[in-house]
């Protein structure tokens, strides 16, 4: 379970946000959305540890994680642009936390083919990502993040960019994998009717703030 | 790139001076220094242990003086690339500043601020061209850090990396070819350094470079030049080669990120370690300078004008100084038009010309001590007895600068759109119209930098000038040289007042064109 309690942000000297309470069950998809510029993308970045918050406590499983370094958080992240690591292949990047973890290469590889089959990207193995299409480069960007197992997995508008027909695709697909692994998810869009579609509760950032 | 100025047969002539000017007064004397040395009896020469020993001895120094330089050059670049600081352009200038100092001063300048014992040794010399470099390596790894997205860190941290595992996983693969790219040119650097090993060095610290000074000015050994030429050009045209073949695989993301990676200091280690290391520099950075300014007026242990005085009395001094300057407009002039050229060429032949930005760069794999040598070998018969011609000195030192102009214009000729100028035609603008309103427009901020770091180059020049500079043509690095090498404080103490000129010289020039360019820029991207 992923609680925010109480969390204020600042952020260029100005308050983003104040007083935010987020609760979210274990397994649940949740997807939160708000005009541009309302903290979305900084309220996931605080979650997964990337941006630091002025008040209010952050707790996973009950755990208090607020001042913990991203890197042991276990929080994934798929970002709207995916970061792909261009130095790596397809392959590489998705075994990127197994070897940072340093699971054996042979259990790497078997973990890698799985997820690739997951996502429907197995002939992708050893291409560069520089020359991969919008659809493919999310789905490794999903991909890379699953392997790691983060206990929340928080996606920023992973669907924006892509045209109406691949949108419509992957949105399904994305739904049916994660539902089917029991992933817990914390969906940024602004597009409430795709936030409808993915998730099993919407909620809207401003609603959020007491 | 497929421009709208591809059908233009101006293209051909544009391309043509940059051309017979490399062809004649390099590759031809090249030419002509490996094949009269293959000719020579003292071939043997390469056999003997002395030669093995100067090989060996070059290399060396070159490794670790490149190996220390890129050990200080990423700390800095890895606070310029992450963080903002008060100051910050400020101190990134003056950690600039030995790149832009001619060599004979930063060999003037740590014969200064080392104690007499360190003179003549390995470990001067290898201090020296760590000072030199350590500032141009730390821009080059800057320009490429500064690029890398920030977000693909956060990506790696969320996956579980460490700060270590992070630099070591996706900061060092994404920087391996900048850092490599530095390593290669702070090692041809330090191979073909000259100014530094002759004023550092002696004879007992011989690099190839001084070698081949020493033998064809000091013995009358030609040949035995030549060949020690000819060895150089062969081992940094191999190590080019095969640094271009390892590095030409490894992914290089061109554009700046939409973001910036630079962050205020917020944690108090963050405030710590960054003070620590752009203090350190920055100190590292100006104090043999001031060691020089401070040395020219200190004769016999007291503070003293007389040697500043001096230099602008005596005539021989002043027709140098004067020398210098008209060298240097000269020079500037010639090498910025010779660098707009091949640019030009390059950009707008449709990859007929793309073969001259090797060429251009010859001037750096064969030095300016072997293209000193290659003239006054080349060009020593009538009616082409062309080695106490005046304009050879600025035609060196324009040879000496072409490959940095024509590598400061090009990439940003390239990176122009055509778009722009098919808007510009299609708004009824002729092709000469579009370039001046559109071409050169973009490009006369770079040009008016190649014409600074032309000039500064030739303000500083010392391995060709050695080879062609006659009596009454002296530059102020030679007078340096001379007056070194003679007994005396007082003498000791001009040479350091000169060498304070020129860095002044040099800050001169980039000042100027720093402030022209910022005043007049700014106006236009108001405008």
């Amino acid at each position: 379970m992923l609680e925010i309690d109480k969390v204020s942000v600042i952020y260029d000297s100005s308050q983003l946000f104040a007083n935010l309470s987020l609760t979210i069950q274990h397994q649940e998809i949740v997807a939160l959305t708000g005009p541009s510029g309302s903290g979305k993308t900084t309220l996931l970045r605080c979650i997964a540890g990337l941006e630091s918050i002025s008040a209010g406590v952050i707790r996973l499983d009950g755990q208090d994680i607020t001042n913990r370094p991203a890197h042991l958080r276990n929080i994934g992240l798929v970002f709207q642009d995916n970061q792909l690591f261009p130095h790596l292949t397809v392959g590489q990047n998705i075994a990127y936390s197994l070897k940072i973890k340093r699971v054996s290469k042979q259990i790497a590889d078997q973990k890698v083919r799985e997820a690739l089959s997951l996502v429907g990207l197995m002939h992708l193995l050893d291409r560069t990502v520089i020359n991969l299409s919008g659809g493919e480069a999310k789905r490794v960007a999903v991909a890379r993040a699953l392997i790691a197992e983060p206990q929340v997995l928080l996606l920023d508008e992973p669907l924006t960019g892509l045209d109406i027909d691949l949108h419509g695709r992957l949105l399904e697909d994305l739904s049916k994998l994660l539902r089917a692994r029991g992933t817990t998810v914390l969906h940024v869009t602004h597009d409430k009717t795709e936030a409808s579609a993915f998730a099993d509760r919407v909620l809207d950032l401003r609603q959020l703030i007491s | 790139m497929a421009t709208i100025y591809n059908r233009s047969r101006t293209i051909n002539w544009l391309a043509l001076a940059p051309i017979f000017l490399i062809f004649v007064f390099v590759i031809a004397p090249v030419i002509n220094i490996f094949v009269s040395s293959l000719q020579f009896e003292s071939l043997n020469l390469l056999r003997t242990e002395s030669t093995r020993n100067v090989v060996w001895f070059t290399t060396w120094q070159s490794l670790v003086s490149t190996a220390l330089a890129l050990t200080v050059a990423v700390p800095v670049a890895f606070v310029s690339a992450n963080f903002k600081f008060k100051a910050q352009r400020l101190a990134a200038s003056l950690i600039s500043l030995p790149f832009i100092l001619p060599s004979i001063v930063v060999g003037v300048a740590f014969l200064q601020i080392l104690p007499s014992s360190f003179h003549r040794t390995s470990f001067a010399l290898i201090l020296a061209h760590v000072y030199f470099n350590f500032g141009f390596a730390s821009r080059l790894i800057t320009a490429r850090w500064i690029q890398i997205h920030p977000h693909l860190d956060d990506a790696a941290r969320t996956l579980g990396a460490s700060p270590f595992k992070l630099f070591t996983t996706l900061t060092l693969p994404l920087l391996a070819k900048a850092i490599t790219n530095a390593a290669l040119i702070v090692f041809t650097f330090c191979f073909t350094s000259y100014g530094v090993v002759r004023v550092l060095g002696g004879p007992s610290r011989s690099t190839l470079e001084t070698e081949i000074y020493f033998r064809a000015m000091q013995l009358g050994d030609v040949s035995g030049a030549m060949i020690f030429s000819a060895l150089q050009v062969v081992i940094i045209a191999f190590l080019f080669v095969v640094t271009t073949k390892a590095t030409g695989k490894k992914h290089e993301q061109s554009t700046r990120p939409t973001i910036t990676r630079q962050i205020p200091l917020r944690t108090r280690k963050q405030r710590v370690v960054c003070t620590a290391i752009i203090s350190s520099a920055t100190a590292f950075s100006i104090v043999p300078v001031l060691a020089i300014a401070f040395r020219s007026m200190n004769t016999n242990s007291r503070f003293t004008t007389t040697a500043w005085r001096t230099i602008f009395s005596n005539p021989e001094i002043t027709r140098s100084i004067t020398k210098t300057l008209t060298y240097a407009v000269t020079s500037m002039s010639l090498a910025t038009l010779l660098g707009l050229l091949s640019a030009c060429s390059i950009a707008y032949g449709n990859n007929k010309f793309r073969f001259i930005s090797g060429l251009t760069t010859l001037p750096i794999i064969i030095s300016a001590v072997s293209i000193g040598l290659g003239i006054i070998i080349t060009f020593d018969t009538q009616p082409f007895d062309w080695r106490g011609a005046q304009l050879m000195l600025p035609l060196a030192h324009t040879l000496v600068a072409l490959p940095l102009a024509m590598r400061i214009i090009s990439p940003v000729l390239e990176a122009i759109p055509d778009s722009l100028r098919q808007a510009s035609s299609v708004l009824g603008a002729s092709p000469r119209q579009t370039w001046l309103n559109i071409d050169f427009k973009i490009i006369r901020r770079a040009s008016i930098s190649a014409a600074a770091v032309s000039a500064t180059v030739s303000v500083g020049e010392f391995g060709a000038s050695s080879f062609l500079a006659r009596r009454g043509t002296e530059t102020l690095p030679i007078m340096i040289s001379r007056l070194l090498s003679r007994p005396g404080d007082s003498l000791q103490s001009q040479a350091f007042a000169l060498a304070t000129l020129l860095v002044m010289f040099s800050l001169a020039i980039i000042f100027i064109v720093d402030s022209f360019t910022k005043d007049k820029f700014s106006r236009d991207s108001h405008a």
